[in-house]
This record gives C-alpha cells, structure tokens and sequence, in this order.
C-alpha cells in the first residue's frame, strides 16, 4: 500500500476524529482504482481491484470523477452499507474519495426526520378528513332542509290531488254517461282529453316518486336531434297555433348528427318546458334552441309570458310546489324536469322578468356518435377485448402496451408485419395497432396481406409521416384509421372504443 | 464488453414510496413500515432488456423533499433520468412532483422521466385525478400507475425508463 501524501493527511487532519479510521480510495484522472484503505467494505464497497476500471467498481462515482474541486456528499450510503460522508478531492489530475462515518449523524437526523415526516402527514390527513366532515355536514344541512319542505309541500299535494283527480273523473263519469245513448264526437274528445290529462299527472307523479328513491336509469342510446325537433314541432304546433303564439324550433349548425343519450328522457325535459311556456304565454313567442358545446347539449327555452316573481323563482323547481292555485297539475313537471337534468349530468336555471317572459336554459353532458368518454363504460366494455400492437420501437411499444392494460385491454405483441400476421391469423383481435413503418415486413404490407386473407377486425395505422399519400396508402392497403406519431392517447382509446362498439 | 451504466434517481416529496419502489424492483420486498430516508441510498441491479441488451443501473433513492435542496443537487449529478414519484392519495405531491421535474431539469437538463402515480391500491382514498392526469399526458408526460405494495407497475416503470435512456444516447 503505498503511503499518503502530506495534502491528503492536511485535509483529513481537519476532520479527524480519533475513533474514525479513515477509508479512501485513490482514482487517477484516467479513473483507473490506483490504491485504496482502510475498510471500504463497512460502507458497501466489495472486492475491490486496484489497477482496474473505478467506475465499474464503484458505480456510484458516476458523474463525479474527476473531481475539480473539493467536494462532499453528505449521507451516502450503498446497498447496506454503513453510511458516510464522501468527500472528493481532487489530486494531480485524480481524484482522492474519502469516506467518514457518518452513521451516528445519520440515525439522528433521521430520528428527527421521522417525526417531522409523520407529524405532517398525520396533520393533512386530519385536515381531509375535517374537510370532508365539513362538507358531509353541510350536505345533511341542505337534505335536512330539503326533506322539511317536501314533507310540508307533500300535505299540500294530498289535498290538491285529490281535487285534480276528482274534477276529471267527474267529468269522465258524466260524458261517460251521455255516450251511452247519444255518440257526441266533442263527448269522446272530452272524455280522452280528461283521461289523458289524468294519465300525465298520474305517470308524473310516479316518475317523481321514482326519482326521489333513486330509482330511475338512464337508457343511454343513438338520437338524432333534428327529428326529435320535429317531432316536438308535431306536437307542439297545434297548440301554439290555437292560441296564436309564434313557435320557433331551431338547432344550431354545431350541433351533431347523432347524440348518445337517453332520448326518451331528453324528450321529457323538453316536453315539460315546452309545455310550461306555451301554458304561461299569451301572446308572442316561444322559442327553443338546442346548441352544442364542449361535448355538452345546450338547451334554452323562452317565452313571452306572465314571467314568474323573484319570489317564485327561489321555489320554482321544489317538487309539489304551486304557485296559484289557478295552475294545473301537482307542481311536479318543473321539480322532474330538473330532477332528469341533473341526473343526466346536467344543469338548469330560470331567468325571468315580470310581465316580459320567461327563459329555462341549461345543459346535459351528452357524446357525439364518435366519442365514448365514460369510464365506467371503458372499465366493462375494455374487458376481454384483445388489441394486437404491432410496433418495433421498443419504448413506444412498452408504454402503448402500459396504457392499453391500464384501460383493461388484452394485448398482444409484434415487433414486425410477419409476426403481426401471425398472430392476427392465431388470436383473432378485435382491434389492431399496426406500426407503418417496421422491419422485415412493413406496416403496408402487412395489412394488405391480412386484408387478402379475409382478416375483419378493424386495422389502426400508426405513422409518423403526415403527409397526405401516406395517409391515402395507408387506407388503401387496408386500415380502418390513420393516426400520426406521437398518438395522442385520449384519441387513440376513444377510437378503439367506437371501433369495438 | 462493458456493461453500459445508468444512473438514475428516485425524486419526490416524502412519503411517496421511493424507498419501496426500489426495493420492490431490486429486492421483489415491500414493508407497510414507513422508515424516512436521509440522504441517499444506493443500490446496482442489473437489466435485461426486452430486446436482449443490458444495463446496470445505479439507483438513487434520494431522502423526499417538496424542493430541491443543495444536498440533493449535488446527488443528482450524472443522472441519465430520473422516476418523479407521486403519492396518489396525496395530491400535493403530485404539485410537488411538477415543481420537482423543473427544478431537476434546471440542475441537470432535460433528461428522460417518468411520472409514477404510485400507491395505487389505495383506489378508495385516490385525490389525483384523470382530467389532471390526461391533461398533463397531453403535455407529453409519460405517466405510469405504480403499487410499491403490490408489484404492479413497477417494473415496467423502470424498464421503460432504461429504453427511453439508453435510446436517447
Ligand atoms: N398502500 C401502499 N403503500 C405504499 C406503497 N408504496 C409505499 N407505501 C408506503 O408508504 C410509506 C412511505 O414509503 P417510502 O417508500 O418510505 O416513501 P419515500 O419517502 O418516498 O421513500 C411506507 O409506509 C410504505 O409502506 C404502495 O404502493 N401502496
Ligand atoms: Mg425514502
């Protein structure tokens, strides 16, 4: 062992502690292990050669040799070694590591640390769960509140049913009579239009009570608005027509084709407020405009009615709430309507002025034909779907095949066309992401080829080139879609989702 | 032939499961004991990847912090990357996490990362969410779901990394 220089001892002098023995290692600037002491291997450091490569040995001296200047790390400590203070200094175009005990220091702090560490998450953990307290609180406030007026609307509404029920039926009871003998067209009419009168309020007040104990699901499916505002145009038009209002029915130019929505409910929505504002109208207009904006379906209706006071406003969507005693029906349609909003992830509100008109507008999250965002949805319908990637680069293909699993995909891998047709041919995918550009058989190749063999499942290119007759090739040989490298992953699932769907 | 090295540091606020993930990827271990780290602790494990090549990596499993301190820039050099990890039941480390990934480029320049959501068994108590995650992936963050606990995850994290660090050579 050769001995230490005098800088060395100098330094070390300073740090010095008389039940410390001194470890070093000294590394030339080639980074060759020149000579070491002392007991390297307290601090995890094994067979070490001298004469040999440091780096390898000591891997991490990586990114620190040659030192340029003195230099310590505190706290280090490798594998289960013991832990030390390394201090490098730099020696003729070298480097000498020095390595002190540092492991009395350590358990100190570390001791300290822990508290500190603890305290504070225990802290926000406390401060969570008083927010949360807070919020379940205020929660059971407005039930509470809510609760109390429905209990005192709910005595009203008994007295007010019972009197909506009795006149029709009286009524129904009467004519009933009269057509017995005499077959009177206006008779009949009068009869259906009570019974159906008694049917609305009765289908109303179920829907309320199905709505309140959370019975009601969404039967989510394909809709064309436009005919949905036609028909409400077939519906509605007569009644307008009757009392001389102008009825306008308009859907912007945004507005998709198709909506994935419960169509039926949707119709409900519209019906109730179309219905209100014709009632309340006595002359003018009444208008509805359906719009679309960011992924959600825009609804306004206004009118030129009565409007309704500031007063009213605040209780207009409480369930069995009336305003006079003039008005038709239990005070249900508006309380469902929002109710419905709502449960389709959606909002309402009311503005209206006194003696100029009324506007109901609000929205419901709705999908265009082509996007199916619900993660519940993806959770159920991702299972058992196999993806087959084709891909060859190895790190787009590992975190494609990462986000994939993650969204309950089985996948399977090829890195090239060949092994892509293979498996395709054996595993039957429902989907396949196929690389353009690979080795040994390309992209093209390799769907042109599947396509000939009568292969269904949906082919998705994946390409870096953005040109236009990439592109056109690319469906030509075959592919369903085209995607440009880097795949923006949102898109990508939301393709596969439609495709399987 | 050398094997070629790689250094690569675990950053993050503390708590975040660091420490367990490196010893669920280099020791297949994982305690419910939670042991604040001081410091720095090394470890080597050797990598085969999925196309036959190797690498060793020098691990760096660096004491947590909100921000970068003296002490962990000087650990930081010579990275090839780094894991920036996140408690998912904690959503101030994910802001941590950001802040982090600035700080670390600052110091050392871009380097290839991941962002770990770790912890993700605990779904129940879960406070980072999809809209953030998705947003920050648009940004070109590549983020991976991890649980130190259960295994999953972590390999492919490190694997990943180890591709994206010796391909950016
Ligand atoms: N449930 C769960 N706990 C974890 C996971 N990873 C770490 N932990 C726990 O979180 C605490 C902190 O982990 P640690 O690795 O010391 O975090 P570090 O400070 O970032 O190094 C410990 O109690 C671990 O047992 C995980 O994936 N799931
Ligand atoms: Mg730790």
């Amino acid at each position: 062992m050769r001995t230490i220089p005098l800088s060395i001892i100098k330094y070390v002098h300073a740090w010095w502690m008389s039940e410390l023995i001194l470890t070093y290692l000294h590394i030339d600037h080639d980074g060759v292990l020149v000579s070491w002491g002392g007991h390297p291997r307290h601090y995890g450091l094994f067979n070490l050669e001298t004469n040999k490569d440091a780096i390898e040995q000591i891997p991490f001296l990586e990114g620190f040799l040659p030192a340029r200047y003195t230099e310590i790390i505190e706290f280090i400590k490798v594998g289960s070694g013991r832990t030390a203070h390394i201090h490098l200094v730099p020696f003729r175009g070298g480097t000498w590591v020095l390595l002190f005990d540092a492991t009395a220091e350590h358990d100190r702090q570390q001791r300290m640390q822990q508290q500190l560490n603890e305290l504070s998450i225990l802290t926000y953990r406390q401060t969570r769960l008083l927010q949360e307290l807070e919020t379940v609180a205020k929660q059971l406030q407005t039930d509470k509140v809510h609760l109390e007026e429905i209990a005192k609307n709910k005595g009203q509404l008994i007295s007010n049913l019972s009197h909506e029920l009795r006149t029709p039926l009286t009524s129904i009871a009467s004519y009933s009579r009269l057509l017995e003998d005499t077959s009177n067209q206006d008779y009949v009419l009068n009869v259906k239009s009570n019974a159906n009168h008694l049917l609305a309020l009765i289908d109303n007040i179920l829907d309320q009570t199905q709505l309140e104990s959370g019975n009601i699901t969404l039967q989510v499916g394909n809709c064309d608005p436009r005919l949905l505002l036609k028909e409400l145009r077939t519906i509605f038009a007569p009644l307008a027509s009757e009392k001389k209002l102008t009825l306008a029915l308009q859907a912007t130019s945004q507005l998709p084709f198709t909506l994935i929505v419960d169509e039926l409910r949707l119709r409900q929505i519209l019906i109730n407020l179309l219905n209100n504002a014709i009632k309340f109208t006595i002359s003018g207009k009444v208008s509805l405009i359906l719009d679309w904006q960011q992924s959600n379906l825009m609804f306004e209706v206004t009118d030129t009615g009565k409007g309704i006071s500031p007063d009213a406003l605040e209780k207009i969507f409480l369930p069995y709430h009336r305003e006079t005693n003039q008005q038709n029906g239990v005070g249900l349609g508006l309380a469902i309507t929002k109710q419905l909003v709502e449960l389709m992830g959606g909002e309402i509100r009311v503005k209206s002025m006194l003696n100029e008109g009324t506007t109901f507008s609000g929205f419901i999250s709705t999908h265009t034909g082509m996007r199916y965002d619900n993660d519940e949805d993806a959770d159920i319908s991702s299972q058992n779907i196999k993806v087959l990637l084709a891909e060859d680069t190895r790190s787009t293909h590992l975190l494609l095949v990462t986000y994939l699993k993650e969204s309950g995909y089985t996948v399977l891998s090829a890195y090239n066309g060949a092994e892509a047709i293979a498996l395709a041919e054996s595993e039957q995918p429902e989907i396949v992401l196929m690389d353009m550009q690979m080795p040994i058989m390309d992209g093209y190749s390799a769907t042109r080829t599947l396509r000939e063999r009568d292969f269904k499942s949906p082919i998705i290119a994946l390409s870096a080139s953005d040109l236009i007759e990439d592109r056109e090739a690319a469906l030509r040989a075959g592919c369903s879609h085209y995607l440009r490298k880097p795949v923006a992953l949102d898109i990508l699932l939301n393709i596969i989702k439609v495709l399987q769907a | 032939m050398a094997i070629i090295l790689k250094k690569i540091c675990m950053i993050g606020d503390f708590s975040v499961g660091k420490t367990s993930l490196v010893s669920r990827y280099v020791q297949q271990s994982f305690s419910d004991k939670y042991l604040t780290t001081v410091g720095v602790k090394i470890d080597t494990k050797l990598v085969t990847l999925p196309d036959q090549r190797q690498a060793k990596l020098s691990l760096w499993d660096i004491a947590g912090s909100d921000t970068l301190t003296s002490a962990s820039m000087s650990y930081l050099r010579g990275a090839a990357g780094y894991l920036l990890v996140v408690d998912g039941t904690r959503r101030p480390t994910w802001d941590a996490a950001l802040q982090l990934r600035d700080a670390v480029t600052k110091q050392i320049g871009a380097k290839p990362n991941i962002l770990l959501l770790n912890k993700a068994d605990l779904t129940e108590q879960w406070e980072v969410n999809d809209a953030l995650v998705s947003q920050e992936r648009e940004q070109g963050s590549t983020i991976l779901k991890s649980s130190a606990k259960l295994g999953m995850g972590v390999e492919d994290a490190f694997t990943l990394l180890t591709l994206r660090m010796l391909d950016a050579n």
